[in-house]
């Protein structure tokens, strides 16, 4: 797989702004179908947010890379200088439960599982450094 | 950029990206609706969990005083959002035409 696009961004909430910009410009040069890119939008902003809001102490920015697939995008977010946290691994919300008890929170890694096609999680003990990679498809599931 | 904005009469107006940068202004303004609010999405684009967050917050608040939060002019994109956060189960849902 070759890696077509691939930036830093800093570890904060105000970036999200500049991840759009930057996979909607990714989206138009390569021209995949805009129908997946608030998918794209959505799971990034998910996984990033994690690692700003979990990560406070790790390097100041954040790799974000993508790449075409068949049908779709691979994209790769890469977190250096922290502990691991698999967000393959944390527990589902129940989206059952009544008002009362609904609580903010957790729905986020709920909502990226059920839209992606794929979600790896890999840490490295040597580096401190957090690899999610997740691909999005027209043939994909919902969303 | 995102804008959110009092319609008259009970509706609030929102209208682009509801993105977790976004949140603390449009929790600042839902802070301040009472009673039975109709809020019109119809240029709303995009939504993320800490956007539904904050519109959860806002309907727990009002349904605790027999107020409520209705959610009209929903895109398809995001009333797939809306069913898979199970949020047409506690919110009232008008798709946009």
């Amino acid at each position: 797989m070759i890696v077509i696009a691939d930036r830093l961004f800093r570890r904060s909430f105000d970036s999200l702004e500049e991840i759009f910009a930057f996979t909607a410009a990714f989206f138009a040069t390569h021209a995949i179908d805009a129908g997946l890119l608030p998918t794209v939008d959505l799971t990034l902003e998910e996984l990033f947010t994690n690692m700003v809001k979990y990560s406070p102490g790790g390097n100041p920015h954040i790799r974000i890379e993508m790449a075409t697939t068949e049908g779709g995008v691979e994209v790769t977010l890469t977190d250096y200088d922290v502990e691991r946290f698999d967000v393959t691994r944390a527990p589902d919300v129940n989206i059952d439960l009544p008002i009362e008890e609904r609580r903010p929170g957790g729905l986020g890694l709920y909502l990226v599982r059920r839209l992606v096609d794929s979600l790896h999680y890999e840490y490295s003990n040597d580096r401190r450094q957090s690899r999610i990679t997740f691909r999005k498809t027209l043939s994909g599931r919902a969303g | 950029m995102l804008k959110i904005e009092s319609g008259g009469d009970g509706v609030a107006v929102i209208a682009g990206r509801l993105d977790a940068a976004q949140c603390p202004a449009v929790q600042a303004f839902l802070e301040h609706v009472e009673g039975v609010v109709t809020l019109d999405c119809r240029g709303l684009e995009y939504i993320s969990s800490a956007g539904l967050g904050v519109l959860l917050k806002t309907q727990k608040r009002l349904t605790g005083s027999a107020g409520k939060l209705r959610l009209v002019g929903v895109s398809h994109h995001l009333l797939d959002i809306f069913r898979y956060s199970g949020f047409d189960q506690i919110f009232e849902i008008e798709a946009a035409g």
